[in-house]
């Protein structure tokens, strides 16, 4: 390929990722601008880096004289370097430590939430694919459309009833409210890709297990879930996005407010006396992106190698 | 086994982010000082208190984190061992609160409008405080002294008599506590009115003339300066309350059908939603009524002078920035421009000026009436009965119920003069409305204003959700040339006609009655103009 | 192949934990909507047979149905085609670098919009582009075209289109990545073939590579079609549906209707008309699908 014909390819992915990544750059500049700022202009260095960049840069040239700031309390004091740079790091990092405190209990939650229900979807989808693939038994057509068909019901249909089972079943304001309706729902997607996954599998891999007198736990262990690599990536990032950014459920039914997660966590701090602290909003916006960030950077390969392992072969 | 060079970074980031996880995660929503004995705490009372008293909060970034509530908090729970309060931050969204009622997991005192109260009262989801008003407050009486407010009756200890009682549900029950009050008002630029030799307005006309010379104004860069800032819930809740109080007072000897003997000494000439339902089958508030017309047609004119964008709640910007003459919001903005230290320009506060006859030939000329007023109204939810039988009738389980007991003493407590001072003047944003607490100095405008005469109804908190829902998005729709006068009446006809269906479903108003009344009245009618030609009366 | 023919005991024991929580959190709740929808219902307070009255009311009588049917086919369309051509045509570019630092670096760069979370996305544009001194205003008074500048998401004329808007240029990372696998497995034999036949560049790129994709083509399309037609999260948090009904979409006005307006009959009966709705697009499908997977030779 000629080179020409990279640099207009480089140009128009630069130009793309320009305008992809120009809100966030905004949002990472406003994370360290005050109100005041804020208000004044819409882009700007933010003070807080130029007083920290003009105190060490006076520091580096041996400059001793100290430096007049206002600190938290508004009062003007009279600091020496050391002291100055200090007190404006500390300025600077005001947004993303008063989100992080806030931001905190949801990021556990998230955790403990995405993480149970990753594995539950994972654990129960294969093991329904492993044995509606692999086994011809009564009923298993009826029992596998019974299982795909609920991917057309609408998440909104079900939300009013579910909302008032959850409830009668004590479960509110619980991990379990999340996470048991999000393994029901996520597993059928799990199943759909690990049947068809199965389904090209030859069958002389099982039946030799079972002439060594393996059962079906054996199998799985053994077996299935190490053969089916490829598509637990896939399937655990589908679902980890799907739980990540799904805002409405837990909303609803986290009347009392401890156990929100990162989606319906921030829509609260938009909505609460926080919000007209600008750099804590857009720092929980940042600090929420993180985790993403990086399971992204390391599970891409294997998300690739997943999708186009021929389980989506429409 | 080596790891490979990729996965460092992965690793070094999952300590670093175990680390941050790791220590136990603090109830930054608990405050007191039970935590001397927290496993004593029978009672874990949760009270929402809203956004302007949220301990260790920064009301619009400025200042010192809030203390009062917290401090007051620490005393109750000194007193009473048992029992721990917890503040909690609830999103201000109705839907929200309707999940948690209706699941029982509100908290156990609120702070929502009461007039989004007054349509679920009859599902038991909330309970009247008319018994304990009626009786004294227990912290004052054993102060001793009896001269003191609250000494005889809880009610005594309310400055503002008159909003307060008018908070009476339709069913003649007090669900709330107004627990302080607010009032708006238009802030505007002195700095740029002198420059441009304006004046206060004082009658409407002279308003308009001032928007007038503003929106002609250039600056030195060539932009523009919005006269008026505004946002669409002001257009919706306020300005049509002021508009309809200006242009149907003079009305009310002849359609004010039923004075509420509860209520009627303070809400003089209320019109309640029964009285407007009968209005509306004599046609009043269709596209015949004129006065009704004139009511939105003065906003549109209002509207030309305002931000285009009605929907934006960030309008302080604009005028913090001068990029707005003037601003309509409520008295907490005192604080914030008193507290911004880059403001770079002089500001002052007034009232909306009152409608004349060239305005209108409907126009009352009376000055505008209140439309700020109770401001956090706190209320006691079925939580607070949660230790009681369900099945019980409200009235029983209120009697047997202790934690009820602890909850209403909390409420009696906040209001002792020198607690409620605590909560309600750690800043100035609104208005106590304690006997014996003073205004904050810079507030004082807004005290004065609020001693006017109150509206003649509140369209939006009469009816249901869904009306005000349909009015406020229809509203949206007229004011940004969306769709013509006539189709928004059309609009809004059917929009009353909805509510008040509605409404019948779950009360019948004695139609009888009003009708005797509306017959009674007819001769103060007969010399009024411009009436809604009355239907036949079969 | 896959032919075990077994004992069904031991193979629903298996299935059982799904299946209890599929019956108990998906079928139990659609069967009480579907036949709440039959009656008049409110929390907390009683309840009364209505039959199929609400279905008549919403599609007779209730003012925001064809418009929030429409809004929800404009929205979805546009979210379908932005999302399968954008994201395909950068996808392509960068597979076709020669690169694997430079592929890697890019991929990492398209990331971005889909780490922060959803909420914030929409916050974060409504906050910063559509406000009245955000981005976009900005721009236009920047250039000189200040009397273009409005209230993006509160104007009646704008709304409904900055909403689909949001997300500009649509180049998410989710879409890239499946494109770019797509692209990746096809296999080297194909493009060597077409360099030897003269097909190159946007020829290859219409006649080959796209057709080669057609699988992930179908995975997006499916996927923003079923997101489309019962999303309104976003719309709620930007506009709650105004101004006016000009952004509302049925399951927005349903969430309303249940929680705010309290007649939960009346939304169970919007709900199951958008279920209906995806039936119908399902039953559909599977008469296009069947023909692939008979393609693909019987099981």
């Amino acid at each position: 390929m000629g080179s020409k014909k990279i640099w207009l390819i480089h140009a128009v992915l630069v130009f793309f990722s320009l305008l992809t990544l120009l809100p966030f750059v905004f949002t990472v500049n406003n994370v360290f601008r005050t109100n005041a700022e804020f208000y004044h202009t819409f882009f700007s260095v933010p003070n807080a880096f130029k007083q920290t960049l003009s105190i060490a840069g006076g520091a580096l040239t041996g400059d001793d004289t100290p430096i007049e700031m206002a600190d938290e309390e508004g009062l003007i004091r009279s600091l020496d370097k050391k002291q100055a740079l200090r007190l404006s790091l500390t300025n600077a990092t005001r947004g993303p430590r008063l989100a992080w405190k806030v931001i905190r209990p949801y990021m556990l939650n998230t955790l403990v939430v995405v993480s149970l229900t990753v594995i539950g979807v994972i654990l129960l989808g294969s093991a329904t694919a492993y044995i509606l693939a692999r086994y011809r038994f009564a009923g298993h057509r009826a029992l596998f459309f019974f299982i795909i068909s609920t991917m057309m019901f609408p998440g909104v249909l079900t939300l009013v009833p579910s909302f008032l089972l959850v409830k009668s079943l004590g479960l509110l304001n619980t991990y379990w409210a999340m996470v048991l309706p999000y393994i029901a729902a996520g597993q059928v997607f799990a199943i759909f890709v690990f049947k068809s996954y199965f389904d090209g599998l030859p069958e002389d891999l099982f039946e030799s297990a079972r002439i060594d007198g393996a059962g079906h736990l054996d199998i799985y262990w053994q077996i299935v879930l190490p053969l089916s690599k490829p598509i637990l990536s896939v399937v655990a990032i589908m679902n980890i996005l799907g739980t990540w950014n799904n805002f409405l459920w837990p909303f609803i039914t986290n009347t009392e407010g401890k156990h929100h997660v990162v989606s319906s966590g921030l829509f609260v701090l938009s909505t609460t006396a926080h919000a007209s602290n600008f750099s804590t909003l857009y720092a929980a916006y940042a600090i929420s992106s993180i985790p993403l960030l990086v399971l992204f950077i390391y599970a891409t390969k294997p998300f690739i190698r997943g999708v186009t392992s021929g389980a989506f072969k429409a | 086994m080596s790891i490979p060079h990729k996965y460092l970074p992965l690793i070094a980031f999952l300590l670093l982010s175990g680390w941050l996880l790791w220590p136990p995660v603090e109830e930054t929503t608990n405050v007191g000082a039970s935590t001397k004995h927290p496993e004593q705490a029978q009672y874990v009372i949760k009270f929402a208190a809203g956004w302007a008293y949220l301990p260790d909060t920064h009301p619009f970034g400025i200042g010192k984190p809030l203390q009062g509530l917290k401090n007051v908090i620490r005393d109750f729970e000194e007193r009473f061992p048992d029992t721990r309060i917890e503040v909690l931050t609830v999103p201000g969204i109705r839907e929200y609160l309707v999940t948690q009622l209706g699941s029982g997991e509100a908290p156990d005192i609120l702070n929502v409008n009461v007039e989004n109260v007054w349509t679920d009262v009859q599902k038991g989801w909330y309970v009247p405080l008319d018994p304990f008003l009626e009786q004294a407050n227990p912290f004052v009486v054993e102060q001793g002294d009896a001269t003191k407010p609250g000494y005889k009756q809880w009610w005594d200890m309310f400055r503002y008599q008159a909003i307060s009682r008018g908070k009476a549900a339709p069913d003649g029950l007090n669900y709330c506590l107004t627990f302080d009050m607010v009032e708006t008002g238009i802030y505007y630029n002195k700095t740029l009115f002198a420059k441009l030799g304006l004046a206060v307005p004082e009658t409407w006309e002279e308003f308009i003339a001032v928007m007038e010379k503003i929106q002609a104004h250039r600056r030195d860069d060539g932009t523009e300066t919005v006269p008026l800032l505004v946002n669409i819930g002001a257009f919706n809740d306020w300005t049509t309350d002021l508009f309809f109080d200006q242009l149907y007072y003079d009305l009310l000897p002849g359609i004010d059908l039923v004075q509420d003997p509860t209520r009627e000494p303070y809400l003089d000439g209320y019109l309640d939603w029964d009285e407007l339902a009968f209005l509306r089958q004599k046609d009043f508030f269709s596209g015949r009524d004129l006065r009704y017309r004139e009511v939105w047609k003065k906003m549109r004119e209002l509207k030309r002078y305002t931000n285009k964008n009605l929907m934006t709640d960030d309008l302080i910007r604009e005028f913090v920035t001068q990029r707005g003459a003037m601003i309509w919001t409520a008295s907490p903005m005192s604080y914030r421009l008193s507290g911004d230290k880059s403001l770079g320009f002089d500001w002052g506060v007034f009232y909306m000026p009152p409608f004349t006859r060239v305005t209108s030939p409907y126009a009352s000329g009376q000055a505008m009436c209140v439309i700020g007023g109770a401001a956090t109204q706190l209320e006691v939810s079925n939580s607070a009965i949660a230790d009681t039988d369900p099945s019980l009738p409200m009235r029983e389980r209120m009697a047997q119920s202790q934690r009820l007991k602890r909850v209403i003493e909390f409420l009696q407590f906040i209001c002792l003069p020198e607690n409620n001072a605590q909560i309600v003047n750690e800043y100035p944003a609104l208005l106590p409305n304690i006997i014996g607490v003073e205004t904050l100095p810079i507030l004082q405008p807004f005290a004065e204003i609020l001693d006017r005469r109150y509206t003649t109804t509140k369209w939006i908190f009469t009816f249901d959700l869904r009306f005000s829902e349909i009015q406020r998005r229809m509203l949206e729709l007229y004011l940004t040339d969306g769709i013509d006068l006539d189709s928004f009446l059309h609009w809004q006809e059917q929009n009353i006609d909805a509510a008040v269906a509605n409404m019948l479903k779950r009360k019948v108003p004695d139609m009888q009655r009003l009708e005797e009344r509306w017959q009674a009245l007819a001769p103060a009618r007969a010399i009024m103009q411009d009436l809604p030609i009355e239907e036949p009366q079969l | 192949m896959s032919v075990r023919l077994q004992s069904p005991l031991s193979c629903y024991a298996i299935v059982l934990p799904s299946l209890v929580l599929l019956t108990t959190f998906v079928y139990l709740p659609v069967v009480w909507a579907f036949a709440s929808s039959l009656y008049e219902f409110e929390i907390g307070a009683d309840s009364h047979f209505v039959g199929l009255a609400h279905y008549g009311e919403y599609l007779g009588q209730d003012p925001t149905a064809f418009p929030s049917l429409a809004n929800m086919l404009v929205l979805t369309l546009i979210a379908a085609l932005m999302r399968m051509s954008f994201p395909l045509i950068i996808a392509r570019l960068i597979y076709a670098l020669p690169t694997e630092r430079w592929r890697y670096i890019y991929r990492i760069v398209f990331l971005v919009p889909i780490v922060v979370p959803g909420v914030a996305v929409q916050l974060i544009w409504a906050d910063m582009i559509y406000s009245d001194f955000g981005l976009l205003n900005e721009l236009l008074r920047g250039v000189g075209l200040s009397h273009w500048t409005r209230g993006w998401l509160a104007d009646p004329q704008t709304a409904l289109a900055s909403i689909a808007l949001i997300g500009f240029p649509f180049v998410g990372g989710f879409e890239v990545l499946i494109y770019y696998a797509g692209f990746s497995s096809i296999p080297e034999s194909v493009n060597e073939a077409s360099a030897l036949d003269g097909c190159t560049g946007l020829q290859k790129f219409f006649r080959i590579d796209i057709p080669m994709v057609l699988s992930q083509l179908k995975l997006i399309l499916i996927l923003t079609l079923i997101g489309g037609i019962q999303g309104f999260e976003n719309i709620f948090i930007l506009t709650r549906g105004g101004p006016g009904f000009e952004t509302t979409v049925p399951g927005l006005w349903m969430y309303f209707n249940a929680f705010s307006f309290q007649r939960m009959g009346y939304a169970c009966a919007i709900g199951v008309l958008l279920f209906a709705i995806i039936f119908g697009l399902t039953l559909l499908n599977m008469k296009y699908f069947k023909s692939s997977e008979d393609l693909q030779g019987v099981r």
